[in-house]
């Protein structure tokens, strides 16, 4: 039997970071195949080759058993390959029967457009998927799960053979995963072929035939669903791998039981809400405790961090600090607190790269509003290199371009910046994205220390096991509520990962 | 489905500000002008208005697609002094030198979307450079404003074609027939599609180079419009005359509701930006203010229209 799309050994790296080592991958005619893997695992590059939005390094695509090489994404869509972005190629500012027509308009032989048709064309294309919206409504006046079904509305009106979509799900509400669910069945009859990325294991048990797992840019094993039964403790080992290296077990060994209840309650958060983003978040933070945001990528932890910094404005809710309601409109009012945030980008929102490490050390108490008008620059650069000792600096030159130290280290200073400024509470967004094992386990060390010293920790990763190694209690969140908490030897691996996909 | 024009939501509509401005320095000038609604005042504002609103047009276009032409103004000073160089009396050189001004016109600009469009820099320093370039060339040629623009030419120009119709409304009406097409087209909607999101617009199969350079051709279009206008209006070439097009169009397009980013506004903003900006120096005149504080005044005004347009913007912001 020929498979309709075939990819062989597939590589593709950016700027010198491998996204796709080695996929090679097969699509039946009229089957919804399923990609599973954990973030960052190489399952959106892979979609976004097959629909020749980007070229890859090396390997073949196959489609219909003869080579083929996609010079660009029109040239795919010509071959009927189509795809819903995971996020969204709408134009915002364009209304929806726009969008739905946009790159292949009718046009009459005169050259002028023919409205009528295309309205005609975004009439029928919505009413497939029983969407309620309006034509002529700009899309960026839709709601997020109504510009999601627009986008596949607008891929399916292309009349595909073989569907990507990358996580169609994830803004969607239950009645419309219905909808678009039986709609893939639809195609399916027509042999319409559909690969299908979603992070919900649920859901590719529900309506995939197979599935094919992603890990660390490989394709590391498939599931086929009528050999296998379809149960979810056969993928999520395929999704987590095993862990074979010891060194990397040493580092992320959990930490041993703390009680917390007798101390002091740092930070209360209380009922917080953010429209569309977060729904009622309540949590304390007591001194010296760790707490870590669990969950999927991008289910509100992020937005959790950026209000308390004061990033991001509440829309209700009430922040405590001491039992005293604050207010935090901007992040130099939370610095003022005692909160401070370690931002995500660290190249975009931490660093100054073209500066050196002193400067960049000392901005948050150069930018301190009880600082002298001549700066007293004997005293912070001693500062400066006690806070280079603590944080273990390599090389500890304050002098060093901060864009000619290793990621590591540049975390490092991120995280140092705020240490002589004596934080109450420190918010690490994804701290270790991209950094090597010693410097976790540096970064781990920081902090432990600062817990120690008695400063709340609130650590957002995406990575399970640093959540493991570093935290006293998890708070999974799940499409901006805290549906879990996890605290002490109940945090592991498997728990954690359960909870995440709404698994019982 | 809900009707097209929903007035309920006209307030939001990008070039509604505009709007309201125009109509309210329509009715000052008015009442400051007592022979405002005549047909003399009206030609002869006519005369005045039309290079700056199709510079304006010509700069709305690029600005939609989100780049910006500072180079616009220099283009229409080295077109005068062209013309001016090599017209002659007859109605065969006339008609030569305004074909090869305007193709010379398209030329530049589509040398601009190319820069841009191949090469990716940004608009604003690409369109500087080309600016300083195409100044020094007009500079090279004609240091002092001069040349020759036979007198029939700009008497044409400013003569009726019948009773109560100037031929400058010509120009205006060929304009807005060319926007009514083009706004028609498949284009068009291509324009707002890479000035609204470039990566969406290229995932959806538009040409995102082709679109580029084909707005730059037709802004060049306008351009050279304009340029005709002002040769005819001056009857000299001048290297220094279009210089205060570049910013002063930027300004009404972006008074008109567009948004610098692209994307966003209907071509009629800058149309209405450019009268608007045209109506305020007349105002400023009637209103007997000293030409030392003309510049002043207007810059207020200008700095109050934008402040209006941005205001739906600033409550979006405060309520996330």
């Amino acid at each position: 039997m020929s498979f309709i799309l075939e990819a062989r050994n597939l590589k593709k790296s950016f700027d010198g970071v491998v996204a796709l080592s080695d996929a090679s991958f097969t699509l039946n005619q009229g089957e919804i195949c399923g990609l599973v893997g954990a973030n960052g695992s190489g399952k959106t590059t892979f979609a976004r080759i097959i629909s020749g939005l980007i070229k890859p390094d090396a390997g073949q695509l196959y489609l219909y058993g003869s080579q083929i090489n996609l010079k660009s994404h029109l040239e795919a869509e010509k071959l009927a390959i189509s795809m819903v972005h995971q996020n969204l190629s709408l134009v915002p500012e364009m209304t929806v029967w726009e969008n739905i027509n946009l790159g292949r308009e009718i046009i009459t032989p005169l050259g002028i457009l023919n409205k009528e048709e295309a309205l005609i064309r975004a009439e029928a294309a919505i009413q497939e998927l029983k969407v309620n919206i309006s034509l002529y409504d700009k899309v960026s006046q839709l709601a997020p799960s109504d510009q999601q079904l627009l986008e596949i509305v607008k891929a399916l009106s292309r009349n595909p053979k073989i569907l990507i979509l990358d996580e169609p799900t994830a803004s969607l509400g239950f009645k419309q995963v219905e909808i678009l669910f039986e709609k893939l069945i639809q195609l399916k009859k027509d042999q319409v072929s559909v690969i299908f990325i979603s992070h919900r294991i649920w859901e590719i048990t529900r309506i995939c035939d197979r599935l094919v797992a992603f890990r660390n840019g490989k394709t590391v094993g498939e599931v086929d669903f009528q050999q296998q039964p379809r149960e979810e403790r056969l993928i999520i080992p395929l999704i987590t791998g095993k862990k074979e290296n010891e060194d990397e077990k040493g580092i992320h060994e959990k930490r041993p039981y703390r009680n917390f209840d007798t101390h002091q309650v740092i930070l209360e958060v209380d009922s917080l809400s953010k429209r569309d983003k977060l729904h009622n978040i309540s949590f304390k933070i007591r001194e010296g405790e760790v707490i870590g945001l669990g969950g999927l990528n991008g289910q509100g932890q992020e937005e959790i961090l950026f209000i308390l910094s004061g990033y991001l404005r509440k829309t209700s809710g009430k922040i405590k600090i001491n039992n005293q309601e604050i207010i935090i409109k901007n992040p130099s009012q939370a610095i003022e607190r005692g909160i401070f945030l370690v931002p995500g980008d660290r190249q975009k929102e931490g660093l100054f790269l073209n500066h050196n490490v002193f400067t960049n050390l000392v901005y948050p108490q150069v930018a301190q509003k009880k600082q002298k008008f001549i700066l007293p620059l004997k005293e912070l650069r001693q500062t400066v290199n006690t806070t280079i000792q603590k944080i273990s600096l390599v090389p500890p030159d304050p002098r060093k371009l901060v864009s000619h130290l290793s990621g590591g280290n540049q975390q490092k200073v991120v995280i140092g910046k705020w240490l002589s400024l004596s934080p109450r509470i420190l918010l690490l967004n994804d701290p270790t994205k991209g950094v090597d094992i010693e410097t976790r386990k540096n970064l781990y060390k920081i902090i432990a220390d600062l817990s120690n010293q008695g400063v709340s920790v609130l650590l957002y990763a995406s990575d399970n096991e640093e959540l493991i190694a570093n935290c006293d209690r998890v708070l999974i969140v799940f499409e901006g509520q805290i549906v879990e908490e996890i605290c002490g030897d109940r945090i592991c691996e498997e728990n954690l990962i359960a909870s995440s996909l709404r698994v019982q | 489905m809900k009707n097209r024009l929903n007035w309920k939501n006209i307030y939001q509509n990008p070039s509604f500000p505009s709007f309201l401005i125009l109509i309210a320095i329509i009715i000052l000038n008015a009442s400051l002008q007592h022979n405002f609604f005549t047909y003399r005042t009206f030609k002869s504002n006519l005369l005045t208005f039309t290079p700056l609103i199709l510079t304006s047009i010509a700069q709305g276009l690029v600005i939609l697609v989100g780049c910006v032409d500072l180079s616009l103004g220099a283009t229409v000073s080295l077109i005068t002094v062209l013309m001016a160089s090599l017209m002659g009396d007859s109605l065969l050189s006339i008609f030569i030198v305004v074909l090869l001004g305007s193709g010379l016109a398209i030329l530049m600009s589509f040398v601009n979307g190319f820069l841009i469009s191949y090469f990716g820099p940004p608009p604003l320093l690409t369109t500087y450079a080309t600016s300083v370039l195409w100044f020094g060339i007009a500079l090279f040629f004609m240091p002092t404003p001069g040349g020759y623009i036979p007198k029939s030419f700009s008497k044409m120009y400013r003569s009726d074609l019948f009773p109560n119709f100037p031929v400058v409304l010509l120009f205006l009406i060929g304009a807005f027939f060319i926007l009514f097409f083009i706004s028609r087209t498949r284009f068009y909607k291509h324009i707002y599609a890479v000035g609204g999101n470039e990566d969406a617009a290229y995932a959806n199969g538009v040409n995102v180079f082709l679109t580029k350079i084909k707005v730059f051709l037709l802004s060049g279009v306008f351009i050279a419009l304009a340029s005709i206008c002002v040769v005819a209006q001056t009857a000299t070439g001048d290297a220094r005359c279009g210089l205060s097009f570049s910013l002063n169009s930027v300004a009404a397009s972006i008074i008109g509701g567009l948004s610098f980013s692209g994307g966003k506004g209907s071509i009629i903003g800058p149309i209405m930006g450019g009268l608007i900006l045209g109506l305020l120096i007349n105002v400023l005149y009637f209103a007997n203010i000293t030409s030392f504080y003309q510049e002043f005044m207007k810059g207020i005004i200008i700095i109050f229209s934008l402040a209006i347009g941005a205001i739906p913007k600033y409550l979006k912001t405060r309520s996330l």
